[in-house]
């Protein structure tokens, strides 16, 4: 989230990147975990930088030549210190005699694909409101951004929604994993029994209902309405609009520095159409147990 | 029952605006009243712009993929490695 209005908001770093660099972008939780050929061409690169234990977060900016010899790491933000170890491995790059690595296997554990005929629906998170005024640049940017994950919908959960009828598992999956606030980093979910009120109607391709999230301490909560609209023809989702919106409250360990008490929180939900890299990013919920993320029951 | 998709220029012109309307006309939210005139605005917060500057990078999500294009055009690689997807929840 900082990185993308700090760094990456920088028109020489996005230019460099562009021309002079293969840049990619990957979720290390996965990456360092994996046991397939992918992940330990990244351990191989990230093992000789600081962050070496592969049991502990690996997070950090990387600059590797072909060959997995570690150029630079930082993990630290700021443009011009992310410009200077660009603008100083372009002028020193000497590239290596190396080849294409051939993907000799491929983790299934850490690999979630898009089943057939699934469809994926991009979410995006807003705090409207309730923070308290800052002249922090960071605490600006958590202030005001807008979060992006994926929703996945299951060709049966489509055959089911083109019937008329609300399918359990979506209903679970958007109340548990994705009425939440990861404005400002990655989100505690829901567990099953923290959804004390769902209650969503489908009628003729209309989507209205309300919802009451909240934990048995009662430390963190949302509570709100849903409305939208969704249209399915020959057994696929052609449109899925849905908007989330109302009063949550708390945090988690990642989601610090909330606004104080209750504030208000939008959730807008649209069909992707694939034209975004992002729409390819496995939900958020489904990493480490993708089954879960299907079965939001269990 | 499915619905015919309508294709009315309304329906296209915004989506995002559309469910906006549909949410909130006259609705009282969050214990304020939600004016139609700020629905846009409204909007355009919640729905992350897509020409924010980070977009324009060609990002690659495969490290392999992104070797071997390295190879290929003899640059470096740049990995932005982060809990959660950079591109998606971080």
């Amino acid at each position: 989230m900082l990185d993308r209005e700090s760094t990456f908001a920088d028109p020489t770093i996005l230019e460099l990147l562009k021309t002079q660099f293969i840049p990619v972008a990957l979720d290390q939780w996965y990456t360092r975990r994996q046991q397939d050929t992918e992940g330990e061409f990244y351990r191989r690169i990230a093992g000789q930088g600081p962050r070496s234990d592969f049991n502990r977060t690996t997070q950090g900016l990387y600059i590797a030549d072909a060959a997995g010899t570690l150029i630079a790491f930082n993990n630290n933000r700021g443009p011009e210190r992310i410009r200077a170890l660009l603008e100083k491995a372009v002028a020193d790059y000497d590239s290596p005699d190396a080849t294409p690595i051939v993907r000799e296997k491929t983790d299934p554990r850490f690999a979630p694909r898009l089943p057939d005929g699934a469809v994926v629906v991009r979410t995006h998170a807003k705090v409207l409101s309730g923070y308290e005024p800052t002249d922090d640049r960071w605490q600006q940017i958590f202030q005001s951004a807008v979060s992006r994950d994926n929703l996945w919908i299951t060709a049966d959960e489509q055959r089911q929604l083109a019937a008329g009828e609300m399918p359990e598992s979506l209903r679970l999956r958007i109340a548990r994993f994705h009425l939440v606030d990861d404005t400002r980093g990655e989100p505690p979910t829901w567990r099953r029994e923290e959804i004390r009120q769902f209650d969503v109607e489908l009628n003729n391709g209309t989507i209205s209902g309300k919802f009451r999230l909240e934990t048995a301490d009662q430390a963190r909560g949302f509570e709100g309405t849903l409305r939208g609209v969704l249209a399915v023809e020959s057994g696929k989702l052609t449109q899925f609009e849905l908007l989330a919106e109302g009063n949550f409250w708390g945090t988690g360990t990642f989601t610090m520095q909330p606004p104080a008490g209750k504030f208000p929180l939008a959730i807008a939900f649209r069909l992707a159409d694939g034209g975004d890299i992002a729409d390819g990013i496995p939900p958020h919920a489904s990493r480490g147990w993708v089954e879960g993320y299907w079965h939001p029951e269990r | 029952m499915a619905k015919p998709r309508n294709r009315s220029p309304h329906y296209t012109k915004s989506l995002c605006l559309f469910v906006l309307s549909f949410g909130l006309h006259g609705a009282e939210i969050c214990g304020q009243e939600t004016h139609p005139d700020d629905l846009q605005q409204r909007c355009a917060a919640i729905c992350q712009p897509g020409d924010a500057p980070w977009r324009s990078v060609p990002w690659q999500t495969d490290l392999l993929q992104a070797q071997h294009l390295a190879v290929e055009q003899g640059k470096p690689i740049f990995i932005w490695a982060m809990d959660g997807h950079p591109l998606g929840c971080t």
